[in-house]
């Protein structure tokens, strides 16, 4: 090897290397991490003990991983050579096709889907008589509008549908997938747009026999909404724009949240402001919640059973029913629902979203 | 510690650096030798206690073995060595496997011992065999215990090899010289082994999980499994020795080479000169000469060769598929020697084809959880029960990985060596290369530390060995 050449590659590795060092001891960590929504790891305690058992070096491993200076702007380095350089279809898991973000959702887990339709029957046989109405209604993930079209592996999302409605026939099944597109997601998050979604929210009401109000108000959060999405991809994307709609109904509406025993409101504007977000509708992820509407027609009831998704959709439902009572079966057992709902006479919906049902080990 | 790993990278490199080459040079040995404990410590504290045990039976019968090597006692002395050396690997590596197969045979429970594998421990313990047996057979035992520790416990080489064999650096542990040419060759090939490591080895091991968890199989599926771990084992483990081979460099030491682009070989007789070179070479110097080697007629020649490659299976691993692994090659090696080594060398495609058919499949077999996974795995190739010729998945992890797997195919050749000694070794461009090559290198440094960071996957093959 050339002298110049040895000398200069021994200066940029010491450089590289020391720098990296000191960096590492001295430079400010961040406890948390804004575009993966986590808590970084922190230095772990030094003891004879955890030395002894491994521990304090497995910690140190991820505490030096979830440190290192620059960590995201080396996490876009990443991606970009695994999509610019070596081509990639997805960086772990996640993929970026016509501007979108979306995680792979693959393959169909038909098990998964049986024991979804077995929680269901199991709630439905717990509480409900012959005069419950109930109903079924499957949300088709993004992936199902991005990834065929992108030449990412997708699952047959007719069948999940045509699957699912099959194992609850005890439900009537309602079908939203055709009045979903693409462009009714956020290019950056997981979920639906609740200004997008107004005819999924008539449908729905329809099919079950309530009338909706039409009559509503667009407000933009003052704010760039980066989603989940965001964070994973790590790539340098322009960021989502949060739209939320009010009407009289939602302006009339007192909404209780049992799980933290509390009034909240329908759009949770401390949470807008928040590191998510999507949690400003009704408050992100709460186990049971009732909106009372002094305005609709009374005892027009609904109970609702859902994920994230129905989050935004349900402000939407408020002026067809005098209450609805929402539940999320991951947080809660359905065995402890009857200490807090009356189910006599009320309609039940069970609405998921595919990414939830291909996952339902996550139902309680 | 994993040399792939931010810890060492940033925190445990830069240290172990500094303090050596700040140490006079009667210290440089003892500095290693720290680092090297503190190395093994971190991922198997207390398994530093069994590498010191078996250093100290080395040093003290390496030196008996001496003193009485021209008596009978020296033979003696040596032999107990290895014999205590391979108790211990006997015990922690193969001790379950006879027991499995004892229980199964006579339909008893014997209970298994709960005991985890150390790591690096078949190549630690082959390093101290070698060193008894060449002091028996004339080299000078090492009197200082630090410097023999250092030997064994040399962090580069320490936990998958190369095995450097104590003949090889003997004269290096006494002195070495240190040079910012020295150290510059060795950061060249420290980066590059990470890059292999990091940048395509990892990948292809994530090919290989994809297809392990995988429902919809299919036979292009199957042989894209084959193609990708066979370059993920070759990108992990020379990635490895590059590194290995590198850091000796810088602290001054130059390791055996381990590979030599294996998979250009036209014959599986010239694959194994090529693979896993030290491993091949301490067999053959250390059991197959022993043993007669070719110098013997016919019949025991060629149960040398089988009793070598078999130990070279179970060697890799406690299971009957390694075994399996190891005598499929004795099987062809025989096969070439008897018959094939002669049309082999006059063809110029087919004996490549005919390579790399066997060795894509031994290591199907090779990375096999047990006897029925092989059986499935290899029948899945020639779409054996059914299974579709291609599926959805498998086209799609084609075009995902298929730059890598275009990327580690021509990596696995000579030609990127070749094309930038011919490009950047003509004066004009020399220049030119003394400003690129440490770009590229840094740039090679801060994308694999950009891979690390993202966390993704990242074992190292060769640490179950």
């Amino acid at each position: 090897m050339a002298g110049k050449r040895g000398f200069a590659v021994c200066m940029v590795f010491i450089l590289l290397l020391y720098g990296g060092f000191l960096l590492c001891l001295f430079k400010p960590k961040p406890g948390y991490s804004d575009s993966e929504r986590r808590r970084l790891a922190v230095m772990p305690e030094f003891s004879a003990d955890s030395v002894w058992s491994g521990r304090f070096m497995s910690d140190f491993e991820e505490y030096a991983v979830d440190a290192f200076p620059f960590r995201d702007r080396f996490r876009t380095a990443k991606a970009l050579a695994a999509g610019g350089v070596f081509l990639k279809k997805d960086n772990n898991g996640v993929y970026v096709a016509d501007g979108f973000i979306s995680a792979l959702e693959y393959p169909l887990d038909t098990a998964s889907l049986k024991r979804a339709a077995e929680r269901f029957r199991y709630i439905c046989g717990k509480y409900l008589n012959d005069g419950n109405r109930v109903f079924l209604s499957v949300i088709p993930d993004k992936n199902c509008f991005l990834a065929a079209g992108s030449g990412r592996l997708f699952m047959d999302y007719a069948a999940l549908e045509s699957r699912m409605a099959g194992e609850a026939d005890f439900a009537e099944y309602i079908g939203i997938s055709d009045l979903l597109e693409r462009d009714d997601y956020y290019r950056t998050d997981t979920h639906w747009r609740q200004e997008r979604i107004a005819d999924v929210a008539n449908r729905l009401a329809q099919s079950m026999g309530a009338e909706l109000s039409q009559d509503y108000r667009i407000h933009t959060l003052e704010r760039d909404f980066y989603g989940v999405y965001y964070g994973q991809a790590a790539l340098p994307l322009a960021p989502d724009t949060l739209q939320y709609m009010t009407g009289e109904d939602m302006d009339n509406c007192s909404v209780y949240d049992w799980q933290n025993g509390k009034e909240i409101p329908v759009y949770d504007m401390e949470r807008a402001q928040g590191r998510d977000p999507y949690e400003m509708f009704l408050s992100g992820p709460v186990s049971l919640i009732t909106i009372d509407n002094p305005e609709a027609p009374a005892g027009k009831r609904l109970v609702l059973f859902r994920d994230s998704f129905g989050s935004s959709l349900a402000p939407l439902l408020i002026s067809g029913y005098s209450r609805i009572t929402l539940v999320d079966i991951r947080y809660i057992h359905p065995d402890s629902l009857g200490r807090f709902i009356d189910f006599e006479g009320c309609d039940v919906l069970f609405l998921y979203s595919t990414l939830v049902l291909n996952h339902s080990d996550t139902m309680k | 510690m994993l040399f792939s790993s931010i810890s060492f990278l940033y925190y445990f490199l830069p240290l172990i650096t500094a303090l050596y080459f700040i140490a006079p040079g009667k210290w440089k040995n003892a500095v290693l030798l720290l680092g090297s404990l503190v190395f093994y410590a971190w991922g198997e504290p207390k398994y530093v206690v069994v590498m010191a045990a078996v250093i100290a039976q080395g040093y003290v019968f390496g030196r008996l073995t001496e003193k009485y090597r021209e008596t009978g006692a020296g033979k003696i002395f040596c032999m107990v060595s290895v014999v205590i050396s391979l108790s211990f690997l006997v015990y922690f590596k193969y001790a379950n496997f006879f027991l499995e197969n004892l229980n199964a045979l006579a339909g008893d429970a014997v209970p298994l011992l709960r005991i985890a594998l150390p790591v690096g421990i078949s190549f630690y313990i082959f390093q101290i065999i070698s060193y008894t047996v060449d002091v028996y057979r004339g080299e000078a035992a090492q009197k200082n215990a630090v410097d023999l520790a250092a030997y064994i416990a040399m962090f580069p080489q320490l936990i998958a090899g190369p095995i450097v064999r104590y003949s090889d650096i003997a004269g290096q542990l006494r002195g070495r010289g240190h040079s910012w040419e020295e150290a510059a060759e060795g950061i060249r090939r420290f980066v590059i082994g990470l890059a292999k490591k990091i940048l395509l080895a990892n990948q292809f091991g994530e090919l290989c999980a994809v297809f392990r968890a995988a429902e919809q199989k299919s036979v292009l599926f199957y042989w894209l499994y084959a193609l990708a771990f066979s370059l993920h084992i070759y990108f992990d483990f020379s990635g490895y020795s590059d590194m290995a081979i590198g850091l000796g460099r810088i602290f001054g030491f130059r390791f055996p080479e381990n590979f030599n682009y294996p998979y250009i070989s036209s014959s599986i007789t010239e694959f194994w000169r090529r693979w896993h070179i030290s491993l091949g070479s301490w067999f053959r110097d250390y059991v197959y000469i022993p043993l007669g080697g070719n110098r013997v007629g016919r019949g025991r020649h060629l149960r040398n060769i089988l009793v070598v490659w078999m130990l070279t299976g179970f060697w890799h691993g406690a299971a009957w598929n390694f075994i399996l692994w190891g005598l499929l090659f004795a099987v062809l090696l025989i096969l070439e020697k008897l018959w094939l080594l002669g049309a082999l060398e006059k063809g110029r495609i087919w004996p490549h084809i005919y390579t790399l058919f066997f060795v894509l499949v031994s290591f199907v077999l090779f990375n096999a959880e047990d006897l029925g996974q092989a059986y499935a795995d290899i029948g899945g190739l020639f779409g054996v029960g059914g299974v579709p010729a291609v599926s959805a998945e498998a086209l799609y992890y084609l075009r995902s990985f298929g730059a890598a797997l275009l990327f580690g195919v021509i990596g696995a050749t000579p030609v990127p060596r070749n094309v930038t000694r011919r490009i950047f070794g003509e004066t004009a461009c020399r220049e030119v290369w003394n400003i690129a090559e440490p770009v590229m290198l840094a740039v090679l440094l801060l994308i694999s530390t950009a891979y690390l960071v993202d966390g993704s996957f990242n074992p190292f093959l060769y640490f179950r060995f």
